[in-house]
């Protein structure tokens, strides 16, 4: 049995840096706003399932959802804390979602929220300092930061299929102009070309305006059964798809944190989000030419370029044609993060996915004010997480 | 600096011989996937029997793709007279493909080339109290006349 899930409500804190708020206060402030758009009480929530942060709440043991509980609704309700990095707030909607379309549940929360520290992240405690361990490796052997894996891939791109410095920057410069509409993005003043070229160079080719910082957030929805929303009156978004995935063998994208990979043939670049992409289209029963937006975590100016192409959007080295031409613009063929993407949020890790299903939801009905894609029907995430987590959801109305 | 003692950053990281530097990686006898840095198994999803053993990997590859980091990185990474420096990844001279990120060592970094061949060297990070300790880098093979 199978029964179609809806998104009924979403609500966001806005992205920036709260030094004066716990991350369980961007939490309940995330829920309140989804409650309230979905006119859901906590007495109809059966059960909570939270994205587990290492840096914040959750008690140490990324109990995040049980926190949110005891802190709101005690009532008996299940908690579900999952695990995903990046990708932790779409395997989180992954599980809600199972929840309900399982037939156990009628009406689920998600929530992702994330206070970030200030400067590096540091190495988690209990790794193994040893040439077993790739993200000791990496940093004791050759000091590559994340922004370097980025920019080993964008120098790649260049070489490969002629992108230009000023594509690149372009990139940038869209979601920018996108985040000036939306009031949760923590960067919304517009940038030009020549300013993102003149901002530091970090690892060539990626200059500082080219690569997402990141910042405190929370991102929360309200999830609920065909049958629950028609017998309460509701108004939701269908979930047609939902996805996740890890990598295949072979892939030559240069994975954080390995410093090394094998690589075969024909097999997709970033394949564990490829991967969740495919996994979404397909129970969908769609493909890329019936999307309308497009929400994807850009954690640099190259992502935007190379993600579509590996979705199958379109053909390598055509994202920068259709950037040039204004394609991937609100009004364009295939919009890319109107809500101004992770380089106009700053990553809030795990409130990230969340967000972009939120945002996705806001665009179908027509209330992304400020940023919203016209006579949008059907919208796509996709992020992805350490460990090759991969995950994507796909809307519709 | 002591000539003839090499002290790796990391045990197992790579070896020295006579041929020269040489990075210590995993190869399955079943499938020939090469892994490196060292590995457990092998990851090949249509390999049963995942036989693996240690092997040496080969020294000379092809530049891939390359970064220059400007910025210092947090301090795990050790390293005496720090300066923006390249990172490299290179695709080992061997039939199942193997691409390996590593510093780019004696090459001006407004001289690095895509497609440039490489080898592998000992690179000296930092002096300890007794020792240099070095981690493998690749450089550019000399261009023969
Ligand atoms: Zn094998």
């Amino acid at each position: 049995m199978s029964q179609t899930v809806y998104v009924l409500g979403a609500g966001a804190h806005p992205w920036g840096k709260w030094p004066n708020k716990t991350q369980l206060e961007l939490a309940l402030h995330a829920l309140s706003g989804a409650l309230g758009e979905a006119d859901v009480s906590w007495n109809d929530v059966e059960a909570v399932v939270a994205a587990s942060s290492r840096f914040e709440g959750g008690m140490g043991w990324g109990l995040h959802a049980n926190e949110i509980v005891q802190a709101v609704a005690e009532k008996g309700m299940s908690c579900v804390n999952v695990g995903g990095a990046c990708a932790a707030g779409a395997i989180a909607f992954h599980t809600a979602h199972a929840m309900i379309a399982s037939g156990e549940h009628e009406v689920v929360c998600v929530v992702g929220a994330e206070r970030m520290p200030k400067g590096f992240i540091p190495r988690p405690p209990g790794s193994q300092d040893d040439v077993t361990d790739e993200d000791y490796l990496r940093w004791v052997a050759m000091g590559a930061t994340n922004p370097a894996y980025w920019a080993i891939e964008a120098h790649r791109r260049m070489h490969e299929l002629g992108t230009s410095e000023e594509t690149l920057a372009r990139a940038a410069v869209l979601m920018r102009r996108n985040a000036v509409g939306n009031s949760l993005a923590r960067f919304r003043t517009a940038t030009q070309i020549d300013e993102v070229l003149a901002s530091a160079m970090v690892a060539d080719p990626l200059h500082l305006l080219q690569i997402c910082p990141v910042s405190d957030g929370a991102a929360a929805l309200v999830l609920g059964s065909e049958a629950w929303m028609k017998r309460n009156g509701g108004t939701g978004v269908k979930v047609a798809g939902c996805a996740i995935a890890t990598g295949s063998f072979g892939d030559p994208a240069r994975r954080i944190p390995t410093i090394a990979s094998p690589v075969r043939d024909g097999v997709v670049h970033t394949s564990e989000v490829a991967n969740a992409v495919a996994g979404a289209f397909a129970m969908a029963g769609m493909e890329p030419k019936d999307i309308d937006l497009l929400e994807m975590a850009d954690n640099t100016a190259w992502h935007i370029l190379a993600w579509p192409e590996q979705f199958g959007f379109f053909a390598p080295g055509e994202s920068d044609v259709m950037l040039e031409r204004g394609e991937l613009d609100i009004g364009g063929r295939l919009p890319i993060n109107p809500s101004g993407g992770f380089l106009s949020f700053g990553e809030a890790t795990t409130a990230q996915a969340v967000l972009q299903i939120c945002e996705v939801s806001w665009q179908l009905r027509g209330r992304a004010e400020g940023h919203q894609v016209p006579d949008a029907r059907v919208g796509l995430t996709a992020v992805l997480g350490l460990g090759a987590n991969g995950g994507s959801v796909l809307l519709s109305r | 600096m002591l000539d003839d003692v090499i002290i790796p950053v990391a045990d197992g990281l790579f070896e020295v011989g006579a041929e020269g530097v040489q990075l210590i990686g995993t190869h399955c006898t079943a499938c020939q996937s090469v892994y490196f840095p060292r590995s457990l198994s092998c990851r090949n999803p249509d390999c049963r029997a995942k036989t693996v053993e240690t092997t040496l990997l080969p020294r000379e590859g092809t530049l891939v793709s390359y970064t220059v980091q400007r910025y210092r990185p947090p301090p795990l990474f050790r390293v005496d007279d720090w300066e923006p420096y390249a990172i490299g990844l290179v695709r080992l001279d061997y039939e199942q493909t193997l691409e390996v990120m590593g510093i780019l060592s004696g090459v001006p970094l407004d001289a690095i080339r895509i497609g440039t061949r490489v080898r592998v060297v000992a690179h000296p990070l930092y002096d300890d109290e007794r020792n240099t300790v070095m981690t493998y880098a690749f450089t550019a093979n000399e261009v023969s006349a």
